[in-house]
C-alpha cells in the first residue's frame, strides 16, 4: 500500500500515526513545500517573540520520519494532483503515484490586495520564512503596524511587542477578537493589551501600504496615515486548492470531505485548513482552521486511507489564548445570532473574570471565559454531545463548577459518553 | 446556587442578588468554596487533642480503627462533643459572669450608665435564696445578690443555687446520677481535665460530665445572665416592634448592634438618646439616630425596649452591604471575623469592644463597665461623625419588614395566663390536659448555610402550630419566625390549629412566644419546672408534652443547650445532626439510650416537617402515658 | 500501562489528604514542612469535588485517545509506550489548548504552563495520594480490578 501525504503539518503527521497504528508495512511519502520539518505553526509567534527556540518549536522529534519510516520530500512543492491516474505532480518535475492520498496543504495568509503590499516589510506570519524574513530587518523597525484584530493579528502583535517595538493595531471591527470574543470579553482583553502599550485603532481599514523598496508607512481609509517599518498582515487565511484546481476533487471554498474525511475522488482524502467539514453546533459546512480539528481530522483519514471505517464526528470552533496572564477560552457559538439562544454570564471586573454561557435548545451551545478556564473542556464535552443541561443550568456558572457537577449528566446519557476515560470514572460510582 | 435556594426571607434573597451582582464575598460563598467538607470531621472521628495524632478513624472498617493512643471512634467522637458542650457552657457562663460582676459594680455605685431597673425581681430572686430584704436598700441587696451568684462560678462542691428550682422528682434524678452541677467554672475545667490524652475514655463516663457541665449552663450560667439582666435592664414586658433590613433608615444615621451582652447594647440603647449627640446627628444632616441589631444582643433590647431587629445570624454581612449601616459594633459570640472584609467595600465603621473579642481589620474601643456610658456615647458620636461619608447613590436597603411582639417571660407568661392577680400556668395545664392543646415545643437556635436560612425554623413553626402545639422560640430561631410573620399574632394565627386558635384567642396570648436571647432559653427550664409543679401533667419535666427543637443550629453553644435540654428531661430535634455518626456507641447513646437514663433524647431528621411530625408523635406518647384526653380537634 | 488510580465514591470522605500528599511529591523537598518554605508553594495535581454522599477525587483519566494529546500544539502532550498521556513540562508553552478539549478539567495552569496528574514519577512502589487515602478509596490497578474490589470491599452504610 502507497501512502501519499501532502503536507506535513498537523494534519499531515497525524495521519502518519494513525495509518503506522494499523499499518506497519505501507509505503509512506509526506511531502512538504517547506525544508523546516516537524514545527508548529502555532507556536510561531512564540518563536517570533524568542520565548522558544527553534528546537522546541518542533511537536514531535526529530526522528520522526525515520521512526515511523516515513519517506519525506521537503521542500518542494506538489503542483497538480492527478486523480484519474492517481499521481502527484511535483515542482522538482516528478511525478509520484498513490493508492492513497491525503491532502493537508492547510492554508495561507489573506492576500489584501492593495497597493504596495509588495514592498519589502510587509509579512504574514505563518511559516519559519516569515520569521527568518522579519529577523533580517528587525534591526531597523521601530514601529510595527498589525492589519487585523482577531486572533492572529492579536498574537502577531503580542509577539512583537514582547521584542519590544512600537504596535499598533489596525482593526476594521469596532473590536478586538471580534469572531472569538464579544463585546465585553473583547473589552476585558483590549483594556489588558493597551495597559502593556498595545496600542488598538478599531474601525479603520488600510488602503496603501507606502513607502519606497522598503515600508515606510501606512494610508488608512478615513485619510490618516501612520509611520511604520514593518507591516503584519493578519487578515485570515484561505485554504491552499490550487494543487486540485480543475481536477474532479470538489472545491467550495476548501476541499469537500464527507463523513469519514473521503473527498469526491477516489481514494483521495483531506484534512486540515483545507478541508471542509461540517460545523457540530451550526450543521454548515465550513472550515475551523484550528490545530485539533486538523489533528483529529488527519488521524480519521490516516485510519480511514488504512483500511479502518472511522466516522468524524464533525468540527468545532474552539480557541485559547492567554495575554498578560489572563486566560480567555471560547468554544462553539459565542455570538449567537437569530432566535432561539439564552446567554447567562458573570462578571467580576476586580478579578477580570467573565463568564458567559450560551444556550440553545436546553443545550450548551458556546462559552466564553476569561480568566477562570479550568473548567472549560467541561463545558466542551457538553457542548460537544449536545445534552440537556437544563437540570444543572442554574449551577453553570459558579465558581465551584466541575466535572462532579455534570456527573448526574453523564450518568443519564452513557450512550454519549462511551469513553473509556467516562467508564472508568462511572465505575468509581459504583455503577 | 441561586439567591432564592439560599433564602425563603426576601430581604436576605434581594441582599444576595446584590453581593452577588457586586462580587461581595458572602458566607455562603465560602461555604461553597468549603465543598465537600471533610467526612472526617463531619462524623467526629477526627481527633487532634494530642500531638500523637493528628489522628483519624477509618469509619469503613478497613484503616485504623483505634488512634496512637489507642482512643477508639467512641471515645473520639464522644470527647469532641464534651468539649464542644464546654465551650458552649464557657460562652454562656462568661456572659452570666460578665453580668453577675456588672450588678456588683452597679451596686457599688461604681458602674456608669447601669441601673437597677426591676427592683421587684431583685427581691423576690433575693428571697428565694435566703438573702435578707425587709428594711434594706436595692443597692445593698443587690451586692449581696450579685455575690452570691458571682461565687457559683468558683463554687467547688454542692449544688449550684438555681437546680433547687428544677422539680423534686428532676433533681433526684440528676442527684442519682451524680451529675447535679457543683459550681460553674469546676465542671467547664473538668471536662477539659478528662478529655486530655490519656484521662476520660468511656462514653458514659464523658457524656455524664457533658451532661454535668450543660446543666452548669442551662441551671447555672445562662440562667444567672437572665435573672440578673432582668433585674438590671428592667423584666421585659409584652412589647411591639419591627423586624428585618427594612428597618435600616437612608435618612438617619444607623447604628447596629450585634454579638450577646446586653451589658454593652442595653447602654447604647441609652447613649443613643442622649440630646447632645441627635443634635450632633442633625447637624450632620440626618435625621435622627436609628439603633437596631442583630442575633442575640438584639433580641435582649428588642424584648426590654422594642429596638427593632435588623437580622439573624446569616444576614449580618448583609446589613452592611446595603451600605446604610454607618457604625456596626460588636462583642462577643457568633460575630464572622469575615465583616472586616466586607466593611472595608463600604463606608461602615466596624468597631469591636470586648477585650475578649478583637478582630484583624476591626478598630477596637474597650468597653468596660466603670465607663459604659460614656464609651457608649463615644462610639455614637463615631457613627454620627460617619454618616457624611456615606456614599449616598450606594444605598440599597430592601424595603422588608414585618411587625412582631416578643417580650414573653416565665413571670408574664403566667400572668397573662392567670391575670394580674393571679399568676399562673393553669390555664396552659388545663388546655393541654383537655386536648385543646397537644404540648408546647421550643425552637431555638441558629442559622447554617447547611440549611436554606429560615426554612428549617419557619416551615417547623407552621407544622406545630398547624397541629396546636404552641411554640416558645429565642435567639435567630426567634428573628427567623418574625420575619416570617409568625410573631404577628393576627397572622399567625392563621397557621394554627383550631385549638391553639381557642386558646390564644381567649387568653389574648401569641401563638408563637418569643422568649429572648439564648441565655433566655434558661427562661424555658423556668416555666417547664412550673408547668410540673401546677400539676396535673406528671412529676417531673421528662412527663410533659414538650419537646426542644434546632432545625438550622451551628454554634457550640447550641450543643451545650441542646444537652441541657435533653438532661432536664426533654425531646430535642436536630439539623444537622451532631458530628458523632462515626461512633456507632455515641450515635446509640444521645440518639436513643440516653432516654432511659436522664428522660430525654435526641433525633436528627433534616426535613423540618418531618422533624415536626416525630416532635407530634412524641407529645402523643406523651400524653398517652399521662392518660391525657384525647385531641380535641386534630386527631394525629 | 502504569497503574490507573481510581476512586471509589462510597469510600471517599473529602479528606484531601490526597490533595497535600500530591503536592507535597511534588515539592522540592517532598515534605509538608519543608514544602511551606519553598520559594512557591507546590501544586496539587488532583481535586476533590462533589458533596455529601458522592465525592470523588479525581484527576488525569489517561484516556485512550486523549484529546489534550490531539489539541497540544507543541508535542508536549504525548501517549508514552506502556499508554500513559505524558505532560513534558520543557516542551510546554501553556498555550492552554489542552485545558480547552479535556473532558474533566483537570489540567490547571501553573506560571506559563500547565499541570496534570503525572502518576508520580519519582515514586516507584505507589502514588502518593494511593499511599496518602486514610480509607482506601483511591486505588491503583486496572478497571477489572477495581470492580473486584468494589464487590469485595462491603462498605456498611455509613450516613454522613
Amino acid at each position: 500500500m502507497r501512502y501519499v501525504i501532502i503536507g506535513g503539518s498537523a494534519a499531515g503527521i497525524s495521519a502518519v500515526e494513525a495509518i503506522r497504528s494499523i499499518d506497519q508495512k505501507g509505503e509512506i511519502t509526506v511531502i512538504s513545500d517547506e525544508k523546516y520539518p516537524l514545527y508548529s505553526r502555532c507556536l510561531i509567534t512564540y518563536y517570533l517573540a524568542k520565548s522558544i527556540d527553534e528546537k522546541k518549536l518542533k511537536f514531535r522529534k526529530e526522528d520522526f520520519f525515520q521512526e515511523n519510516r516515513v519517506n519525506a520530500i521537503l521542500g518542494v512543492k506538489v503542483e497538480k494532483v492527478m486523480p484519474e491516474q492517481k499521481k502527484v505532480k511535483l515542482s522538482d518535475g516528478r511525478e509520484l503515484t498513490y493508492d492513497k492520498l491525503l491532502i493537508a496543504t492547510g492554508s495561507s495568509p489573506k492576500k489584501l490586495g492593495i497597493a504596495g503590499e509588495d514592498r519589502e516589510g510587509v509579512f504574514g506570519i505563518r511559516r519559519i520564512d516569515d520569521i527568518k524574513g522579519i529577523e533580517k530587518i528587525i534591526g531597523r523597525v521601530k514601529t510595527v503596524v498589525v492589519l487585523g484584530g482577531g486572533l492572529i493579528g492579536m498574537r502577531d502583535a503580542y509577539a512583537l511587542n514582547a521584542l519590544g517595538k512600537k504596535v499598533k493595531v489596525i482593526v476594521k471591527s469596532n473590536r478586538i477578537l471580534s469572531q472569538m470574543l464579544d463585546e465585553a470579553s473583547s473589552e476585558i482583553i483590549r483594556k489588558v493589551v493597551e495597559k502593556n502599550g498595545i496600542e488598538i485603532i478599531t474601525g479603520l481599514d488600510a488602503v496603501e501600504i507606502t513607502g519606497d523598496k522598503q515600508v515606510k508607512g501606512l494610508k488608512l481609509d478615513n485619510g490618516s496615515k501612520l509611520d511604520c517599518e514593518l507591516v503584519i498582515i493578519g487578515k485570515g487565511v484561505d485554504p491552499n486548492t490550487e494543487l486540485v484546481a480543475g481536477t474532479a476533487i470538489k472545491v467550495h471554498g476548501g476541499i469537500i470531505t464527507d463523513g469519514y474525511m473521503k473527498t469526491s475522488a477516489a481514494d483521495v482524502y483531506a484534512a486540515g485548513d483545507v478541508a471542509l467539514t461540517e460545523d457540530i453546533l451550526s450543521g454548515e459546512t465550513t472550515i475551523n482552521a484550528i490545530w485539533p480539528c486538523a489533528v483529529e481530522q488527519g488521524r480519521i483519514a490516516g485510519l480511514n486511507m488504512a483500511g479502518e471505517k472511522e466516522k468524524y464526528d464533525g468540527s468545532m470552533s474552539m480557541n485559547s489564548l492567554t495575554f498578560y496572564g489572563i486566560p480567555v477560552i471560547s468554544i462553539g457559538i459565542t455570538r449567537p445570532k437569530g432566535e432561539g439562544f439564552e446567554q447567562i454570564l458573570q462578571k467580576d471586573t476586580e478579578r477580570n473574570i467573565y463568564k458567559k454561557m450560551v444556550i440553545r435548545d436546553k443545550r450548551l451551545a458556546g462559552i466564553i471565559l476569561v480568566n477562570s478556564v479550568t473548567q472549560a473542556g467541561v463545558y466542551g464535552e457538553l457542548i460537544r454531545k449536545k445534552i440537556d443541561i437544563s437540570s444543572i443550568k442554574k449551577g453553570l456558572l459558579d465558581s465551584n463548577f466541575n466535572f462532579m457537577k455534570i456527573l448526574p449528566l453523564v450518568q443519564d446519557n452513557m450512550d454519549s459518553f462511551i469513553e473509556k476515560g467516562f467508564q472508568d470514572l462511572l465505575l468509581s460510582c459504583g455503577k | 446556587m441561586k439567591p432564592e435556594e439560599r433564602t425563603i426571607d426576601k430581604a436576605t434573597k434581594k441582599m444576595l442578588e446584590v453581593t452577588e451582582c457586586e462580587c461581595i464575598e458572602t458566607a455562603w460563598d465560602r461555604y461553597d468554596a468549603m465543598q465537600p467538607q471533610c467526612g472526617f470531621g463531619t462524623l467526629g472521628v477526627c481527633c487532634r487533642i494530642c500531638n500523637l495524632g493528628p489522628c483519624r478513624i477509618d469509619p469503613f472498617g478497613e484503616g485504623p480503627q483505634k488512634g496512637v493512643c489507642g482512643a477508639t471512634a467512641d471515645t473520639i467522637a464522644a470527647r469532641n462533643l464534651v468539649r464542644m458542650i464546654a465551650a458552649g457552657a464557657a460562652a454562656h457562663s462568661d456572659h452570666g459572669r460578665d453580668v453577675a460582676r456588672t450588678l456588683l459594680l452597679t451596686s457599688q455605685g461604681k458602674a456608669e450608665g447601669y441601673g437597677i431597673k426591676d427592683e421587684q425581681k431583685l427581691r423576690v430572686l433575693a428571697e428565694e435564696f435566703g438573702v435578707k430584704v425587709d428594711g434594706r436598700k436595692k443597692e445593698d441587696i443587690a451586692k449581696d445578690v450579685a455575690e452570691m451568684f458571682l461565687a457559683e462560678f468558683g463554687k467547688q462542691e454542692g449544688e449550684l443555687l438555681f437546680t433547687g428550682r428544677a422539680p423534686e422528682e428532676r433533681k433526684a434524678i440528676w442527684r442519682k446520677l451524680g451529675i447535679l452541677p457543683r459550681g460553674i467554672d469546676r465542671e467547664i475545667v473538668e471536662i477539659m481535665h478528662r478529655t486530655n490524652i490519656g484521662v476520660d475514655s468511656d462514653v458514659m463516663s464523658l457524656l455524664l460530665q457533658g451532661m454535668r457541665t450543660s446543666l452548669a449552663d442551662g441551671w447555672g450560667g445562662s440562667m444567672i445572665a437572665t435573672e440578673l439582666q432582668d433585674i438590671l435592664f428592667g423584666s421585659p414586658k409584652p412589647i411591639r416592634a419591627k423586624v428585618n433590613l427594612g428597618v435600616l433608615k437612608k435618612e438617619k444615621v444607623n447604628i447596629v448592634v450585634h454579638g450577646h451582652e446586653p451589658t454593652l447594647s442595653d447602654v447604647i440603647v441609652s447613649a443613643v438618646q442622649d440630646p447632645e449627640l441627635l443634635k450632633l446627628a442633625k447637624d450632620k444632616g440626618a435625621d435622627g439616630i436609628n439603633l437596631a441589631g442583630i442575633c442575640c444582643t438584639s433580641n435582649e433590647i428588642l424584648m426590654r425596649h422594642g429596638i427593632p431587629i435588623a437580622g439573624n445570624f446569616l444576614q449580618q454581612e448583609l446589613a452592611i452591604a446595603t451600605g446604610a449601616v454607618d457604625l456596626m459594633i460588636v462583642d462577643v459570640q457568633c460575630v464572622m471575623p469575615a465583616l472586616a472584609t466586607v466593611a472595608g467595600c463600604f463606608h461602615t465603621k466596624v468597631i469591636s469592644t470586648s477585650k475578649k473579642a478583637k478582630f484583624s481589620g476591626i478598630e477596637h474601643v474597650e468597653f468596660n463597665e466603670e465607663e459604659a456610658l460614656s464609651t457608649a456615647k463615644k462610639i455614637v458620636r463615631m457613627a454620627i461623625e460617619n454618616f457624611s461619608n456615606r456614599k449616598s447613590q450606594r444605598i440599597i436597603i430592601p424595603d422588608e419588614t414585618k411587625d412582631l411582639i416578643a417580650g414573653f417571660t416565665a413571670e408574664n407568661t403566667a400572668t397573662i395566663l392567670g391575670g394580674k392577680y393571679r399568676a399562673t400556668y393553669r390555664p396552659l395545664n388545663d388546655a393541654i390536659i383537655s386536648g385543646r392543646l397537644r404540648g408546647a415545643a421550643a425552637i431555638v437556635g441558629c442559622n447554617n448555610p447547611k440549611i436554606m436560612h429560615d426554612y428549617g425554623h419557619v416551615e417547623m413553626a407552621k407544622e406545630l402550630l398547624k397541629h396546636d402545639v404552641a411554640v416558645v422560640t429565642t435567639g435567630c430561631s426567634a428573628i427567623a419566625d418574625a420575619k416570617a410573620g409568625l410573631l404577628d399574632p393576627e397572622e399567625a394565627l392563621n397557621y394554627c390549629g383550631k385549638g391553639l386558635r381557642e386558646i390564644c384567642e381567649t387568653v389574648g396570648i401569641p401563638p408563637i412566644l418569643h422568649m429572648g436571647s439564648c441565655v433566655d432559653i434558661s427562661r424555658i427550664m423556668i416555666v417547664l419546672s412550673n408547668m410540673v409543679k401546677e400539676g396535673g401533667l406528671g412529676n417531673d419535666i421528662s412527663d410533659l408534652p414538650v419537646a426542644g427543637a434546632a432545625p438550622e443550629w451551628m454554634s457550640e453553644k447550641a450543643v451545650a443547650i441542646g444537652f441541657y435540654v435533653i438532661a432536664s428531661g426533654v425531646y430535642t430535634v436536630l439539623n444537622p445532626s451532631l458530628s458523632v455518626l462515626g461512633s456507632k456507641e455515641v450515635t446509640s447513646v444521645v440518639y436513643d439510650r440516653i432516654k432511659d437514663i436522664v428522660g430525654g433524647n435526641f433525633a436528627f431528621e433534616e426535613d423540618p416537617i418531618k422533624a415536626a411530625q416525630l416532635i407530634i408523635k412524641h407529645m402523643n406518647k406523651k400524653r398517652e402515658a399521662l392518660k391525657l384526653k384525647p385531641m380535641m380537634y386534630s386527631k394525629d | 500501562m502504569k497503574k490507573k488510580i481510581f476512586c471509589a465514591v462510597q469510600l471517599c470522605l473529602a479528606c484531601k489528604g490526597c490533595e497535600i500528599a500530591c503536592a507535597v511529591e511534588h515539592s522540592k523537598t517532598k515534605s509538608i514542612i519543608g514544602a511551606l518554605k519553598e520559594d512557591s508553594p507546590p501544586r496539587k495535581r488532583r481535586d476533590v469535588q462533589g458533596s455529601k454522599e458522592t465525592i470523588m477525587s479525581i484527576a488525569c483519566q489517561h484516556c485512550k485517545t486523549a484529546a489534550c494529546v490531539v489539541a497540544c500544539m507543541a508535542g508536549a502532550m504525548y501517549k508514552d509506550e506502556e499508554g500513559n498521556t505524558v505532560h513534558d513540562e520543557d516542551k510546554c508553552v501553556g498555550c492552554g489548548m489542552c485545558i480547552m478539549v479535556c473532558p474533566f478539567g483537570v489540567i490547571t495552569r501553573d506560571k506559563n504552563i500547565v499541570l496534570k496528574c503525572d502518576l508520580c514519577p519519582d515514586m516507584t512502589d505507589n502514588y502518593a495520594c494511593v499511599k496518602a487515602c486514610p480509607t482506601g478509596a483511591l486505588f491503583a490497578g486496572t478497571a477489572e480490578e477495581f470492580k473486584k474490589r468494589l464487590e469485595t470491599r462491603k462498605v456498611h452504610e455509613v450516613k454522613k
